[in-house]
Order: structure tokens, then C-alpha cells, then sequence
């Protein structure tokens, strides 16, 4: 156990939200009907015992957090000293375009900008190359998946050709 | 007696010509994707699950089980060649495996590893075919009460005892609980913590949860801290064959890992690790050749390997009789069924006999196509190991997608697939297990249906888990191995040790 004398501010959070959370679904639940029938307890109970279980959770890890971190934690802390941020932009942008585009696109086009994307974002340096494989991989799937095994997947504009 | 006839037809069922082609299909298709590196046995069976789902459910959960063999076979493979396990089962093949291929020896180490797995898988599945039909008998007795105890230590086990930190690992669970809320509730139909969003009654889709956590998890995580580090492929010289000092140095690890694997697989204690650690310290102890141990000896990479297939088999036995998944690649074979309507349990043993020793028999099947097809193919796996990483998680990232959308093409998942992902990222990033959250999701519904119908039976009364014998023997287990811990913390502490960076499961 590698005691770590500063404070992580990720752990505090990560505890905050789980107190957070977990408070969020106990307000919630009292929203919810209470109707209890034949099995004398009602929805509310285990939503209640969950949001609570959820909370105490939170208060532990943020307990540890201020009294000498996290217990037991692996120690790369190389892996973590230097985050590659725009990956995590770019990987994110990618979803989010895939998730606006798949619908009037089509599958094949949104899938071969995802590869493009991803493959930018992991440092691939030839957008070209990857556009070519993206776009040859996502034909094959979208046949693959619609014709062979009867998946319905968006054509897209492609589909009136 | 009868359990062999049951055998038996089950037998003629996982040999028509379809069941073995599909058992084939899945064996292949498990261990093309299982190599990949950074994908695990759950990932690549939640990415596979809408591949089976144009087939009857007998051939898909038999497709189904073939995947999963190939998957573990491919685990092992990338572990040995790459030392990048997918799942913690296979960080001391990873550790010894990799160590024995530094030093040329990887043709052996792969040979040890799937005969081993054969082995292992066979020998589990006999046992897993003669004790089923007795657990069943002991399961159709249980109630509502009795399976709400044994839910309750297998959410014991699989977040507090299990596992680096108690504190973290009932925080992934309570995360899976909560998810598991979301949706109509199953008694009285109301919907809970939807809100408001139509797409969210019907709860969220566990090859949702599963492919975010694990595949954009994944990439997000290897994206923003790992990318630097280059992966170095140990190469496959020689013969992939082992010599005669190799077998016998490796028979007896191979039913040592065994006799450990399929007991801690078997009891909801979730996942292969501790018997993979054991197997370890066992061979370590009895080798001739102690001074090859942390340099490659094969006896470490045998017996952790058989443990981990033997527990891997030893999983489906709660599953099947009970119902009740304990690893996150069990929670996805349970998904797999219920995508058919179907609740694995003791009844299913009873109305769908056909389907479950037709599952039982195509393992056996599953396991010899595994060692004809994997040893002579170990080349095509290899060179998959060598597709530059961009395109890697590029692919991965276009299956995952297609899984999520393909539910019921909308767009919808894919946000959901995406605020997971950032969830696994987090949860990779602080060292928060997984494996709690799938099984939390799945179990937590089961959790609550059998609670409120116990109450219903005792009329409120909650003195009812503890005045039923069985269910207040387990009770009285949970209680145990919270206060008893001893044995997971050192393995645990072992883990810390031996590897030094989180690995999910």
C-alpha cells in the first residue's frame, strides 16, 4: 500500500457523485406510487435501500480519499502522469458523429468516419489509407449483418443506389 | 443412469449437422475475436451475441458456448504472445506464459495451454454433467426465500470479498443495482427511473452496459493513457509442439488446476482468479524445477490455465441450475438466454430438456474443436496479434456500435453506449471493477422479485430468511466470508503485487 501524502481530486469526486447519486435515487423513488398488492412490500423499498447502500458507498471512498487515498490502489502512476487528452476528444467526437450521422447517412458511412476517427485518435498518420479500409470493412459488415443474418441497419442515402 | 440417456439425446442434438456447424462457427468466430488484444472473453461474447441471433435458441446458446470457448483459448494465446491479459483469470498466464515465449518457448507454452484447457474443460464438464442433475434437486426445493439468500452472497462475493478494495467493488455493484432499477418495475408495472425518456422503460439492454464498460471504456482508456507504450509480439519459433519433458512436467499441474478451478467456479464466488493464483502457488511449491519459476516454467502456465477453464465450466453450474450468473461473462450468457425468453434455472432442466443437455453435450464437442482447430490455425491467430493498434480499436469501435444499434436501431443507444463508456473509462481509471456492475444489473431485478414474493408468502414477515433452514444457512455463509476473509486478501494482495496496473473482469 503506496501511502500518497496529496490529495486526489478525482477520487473526492468520484466519492461526491456517488453520494450524489445514490441521494438522487432515494428523492427519486418518493416519487414513485406506492402500491403494495399481495407482496406487502411496494417498488419503493429496494430503490431506497439502493440509492442509501449507494450513498454509505460514497461517504466510504470519500473517507479514504481524505485519509491517505484510496485503499490499495495499483501504482502506475506513469501510465497516469501524462493523459493524452485530445485522444479522448477525438475517440469522443467519433461516437458522437457516428451516433448524429448513422440515421440519414447510413450504417456504411457513419461506420468508415468512426474507423477514420478512431484510427486518427489512436495516431494513425494516413487518413486516406484508413478512409479505404473503414469504408471496405463497414460494406462487408452491412452486408453481412442485413443479408446474412437479417439485421435491419440503416442504408442510408446509399440505399437508393 | 438417467442422467446419461439425458446425455445421451442431448448428444444427438449438438451433433446434427447445423448445431456442429454453428458449434464450429462460434468456436472460430470466439477465438478470432478473443485474440484481439484488450478484448476479454465478455467483451467478445457481448459483441458476438447479435451475431447468434438469427438462429433457433438451442444453436444460438450452442454457437453461443463455442464462442466462449474460443474466446478463452484466444485470451490465453494474446496473453502469452502480447502479456496483455483480457481479464484477471489470465494474468499468470500472462506473467509465466509470456516469460516462457521470451525465452523461445512459445510453441510450448501455447501447447500446454490448450491441451491443458482441453483437459480441464472435458474433465469440468463431466462433472458439471453428473452433479447438475443433483443440484437441480436441491433447487427445485428452493423458494422465493432460499433464492433471495443465495443472490444475496453472490452480490457478497462478487463486490465486498473479491477484488483489491471491498469499498470500491460494492460501489460498482450498487451502480449495477441502480441500472438494474431503471424500467417498468416487474411487480406492480410502474415505471422507475425513466426519466421521463420513453426508451428507458424497458431498462438498458446488458450488451449495452457490457460493450460500453468494456469496448469504449476500453478505447477511451487506451487512447488517453497507454497509446505511448508499444506492445512487443513474442514470436512462435519452432515447433508448437511439446517434448517429452514437457509433458511430464505438465499432466499433473493440468488436473491439479483442474480439482481447484471447477469447486471455485462452481461456488458464486465469482471469476477464476483466486484458483489461477492458487494453481500458481501450488505448482510453484511442488516443481522440480523451482529456479525456472519467474522465468517461464511450464508448470506455471499448465496448472493456472486448466484452473481457469475448469472454473470457466464450473460457472455454468450455478447458472444453469440456479439461474444465477457470478462473472460478468456469465451475466452476458444469462442476457443470451433471456434474449429467447428463457430463465435459466432448475425448471429449465425440466420444460426445455433439449436445449440444456444439448448445451451440456455441445461443450464436450466444443472442447475438441478447440484443440483440432486452434493448435494447426495458431499462425492465423498470431497474425491478427500484429494489426497495427489504430485499426484495432477502429474495428472493435464499428462492432461495438453496430451491437448497440442494432438492438432496435436507434440512436438513442448509442449516447447510452457512449455516457457507459466514459463510466468504464472512469472506472478503469480508478481501479472500480466491472464485473459487479453487469451482475448487479442482472441479478438486482431477480433480487427483488424473489424478495417481494417471500414477503408475500410470510405475509411481511422478515424473520422468514432466517427461520427457513437453507436460506438461513447461507445467510449465515455470506455473514462468513465477510468476517473471514482472509484467504481473498492475501491473493488479493498477491494481485497488487504481481501485476501493478487494474485489469477488469
Amino acid at each position: 500500500m503506496n501511502a500518497r501524502m496529496k490529495l486526489n481530486p478525482g477520487e473526492l469526486l468520484i466519492s461526491l457523485a456517488l453520494i450524489a447519486l445514490g441521494s438522487f435515487v432515494v428523492v427519486d423513488t418518493s416519487a414513485i406510487t406506492e402500491t403494495q398488492g399481495y407482496g406487502q412490500v411496494g417498488p419503493r423499498l429496494f430503490p431506497y435501500l439502493i440509492g442509501a447502500g449507494m450513498s454509505v458507498c460514497g461517504a466510504w471512498l470519500g473517507w479514504q480519499a481524505i485519509s491517505g487515498g484510496w485503499r490499495n490502489m495499483p501504482s502506475d502512476e506513469g501510465d497516469h502522469s501524462s493523459p493524452d487528452w485530445p485522444a479522448f476528444a477525438i475517440v469522443s467526437a467519433a461516437i458522437v458523429l457516428h451516433m448524429v450521422l448513422i440515421g440519414w447517412a447510413g450504417f456504411i458511412i457513419a461506420s468508415a468516419l468512426l474507423f477514420t476517427l478512431i484510427a486518427r485518435a489512436f495516431g494513425s498518420r494516413r487518413s486516406g489509407r484508413d478512409l479505404a479500409i473503414g469504408a471496405v470493412l463497414s460494406t462487408a459488415v452491412f452486408f453481412l449483418f442485413t443479408y446474412g443474418l437479417s439485421m435491419s441497419l440503416p442504408a442510408g442515402f446509399l440505399g437508393g443506389v | 443412469m438417467e442422467t446419461f440417456y439425458a446425455l445421451l439425446s442431448g448428444f444427438s442434438v449438438a451433433l446434427t449437422l447445423q448445431n456442429l456447424l454453428l458449434g464450429f462457427v462460434g468456436v472460430t468466430l470466439g477465438t478470432a475475436v478473443g485474440v484481439l488484444p484488450g478484448v476479454g472473453p465478455a467483451l467478445t461474447m457481448a459483441l458476438l451475441l447479435p451475431a447468434t441471433a438469427s438462429v433457433d435458441p438451442t444453436g444460438a446458446l450452442i454457437m453461443f458456448a463455442g464462442i466462449y470457448y474460443g474466446a478463452m483459448f484466444g485470451g490465453s494465446t494474446t496473453s502469452i504472445l502480447l502479456n496483455t491479459p483480457g481479464e484477471s483469470s489470465t494474468i499468470v498466464t500472462a506473467m509465466e506464459g509470456n516469460l516462457m515465449a521470451k525465452r523461445g518457448r512459445a510453441g510450448a507454452a501455447l501447447a500446454t495451454s490448450a491441451i491443458g484447457s482441453f483437459v480441464a474443460g472435458t474433465i469440468a464438464t463431466v462433472l458439471l454433467t453428473f452433479a447438475a442433475p443433483f443440484v437441480v434437486d436441491v433447487a427445485l426445493k428452493f423458494g422465493p426465500t432460499e433464492y433471495f439468500a443465495v443472490m444475496v452472497l453472490a452480490f457478497t462475493t462478487v463486490s465486498a470479498v473479491l477484488g483489491a478494495s471491498p469499498a470500491r467493488g460494492m460501489a460498482s455493484l450498487f451502480l449495477g443495482l441502480t441500472i438494474g432499477l431503471i424500467g417498468l418495475d416487474s411487480q406492480t408495472g410502474q415505471a422507475r427511473f425513466t426519466l421521463g425518456i420513453p426508451e428507458l422503460l424497458d431498462g438498458l439492454d446488458v450488451v449495452v452496459v457490457a460493450v460500453g464498460l468494456f469496448a469504449v471504456g476500453e478505447t477511451l482508456y487506451v487512447a488517453t493513457f497507454l497509446n505511448r507504450n508499444a506492445d512487443t509480439i513474442e514470436q512462435v519459433k519452432g515447433s508448437i509442439w511439446m517434448d517429452r519433458a514437457d509433458w511430464k512436467r505438465s499432466w499433473k499441474p493440468w488436473l491439479r488446476g483442474t480439482a481447484l478451478g471447477f469447486p471455485f467456479g462452481c461456488i458464486p464466488a465469482g471469476g477464476a482468479e483466486i484458483p489461477t493464483f492458487l494453481s500458481y502457488g501450488i505448482e510453484k511449491k511442488l516443481t522440480r524445477h523451482p529456479e525456472e519459476f519467474g522465468k517461464g516454467a511450464i508448470e506455471g502456465v499448465a496448472g493456472p490455465e486448466a484452473a481457469n477453464n475448469a472454473s470457466a465450466s464450473g460457472t455454468l453450474m450455478p447458472l444453469l441450475t440456479l439461474g444465477l450468473p457470478t462473472t460478468a461473462t456469465a451475466a452476458i450468457i444469462l442476457a443470451a438466454f433471456q434474449q429467447y425468453g428463457l430463465q435459466p434455472g432448475p425448471l429449465l432442466f425440466d420444460t426445455q430438456p433439449e436445449l440444456v443437455w444439448g448445451l451440456i453435450a455441445s461443450m464436450y464437442v466444443g472442447n475438441v474443436i478447440l484443440l483440432l482447430l486452434n493448435l494447426p490455425l495458431v499462425g492465423v491467430w498470431v497474425k491478427l496479434l500484429s494489426i497495427p493498434r489504430p485499426l484495432l480499436y477502429a474495428g472493435i469501435l464499428i462492432f461495438a456500435t453496430l451491437g448497440a444499434y442494432g438492438l432496435r436501431n436507434s440512436w438513442f443507444d448509442l449516447a447510452l453506449l457512449y455516457g457507459i463508456g466514459v463510466m468504464g473509462f472512469l472506472m478503469r481509471r480508478y481501479d472500480i471493477p466491472v464485473a459487479p456492475v453487469l451482475v448487479g444489473m442482472i441479478l438486482g431485478p431477480l433480487a427483488e422479485q424473489q424478495f417481494r414474493r417471500a414477503l408475500a408468502i410470510s405475509q411481511g414477515e422478515l424473520s422468514i430468511f432466517v427461520t427457513q433452514p437453507i436460506s438461513a444457512t447461507v445467510l449465515a455463509i455470506t455473514a462468513l466470508v465477510v468476517i473471514v476473509p482472509p484467504i481473498w486478501r492475501r491473493v488479493a494482495r498477491m494481485r497488487a503485487a504481481a501485476i501493478g496496473h487494474p485489469i477488469h473482469n
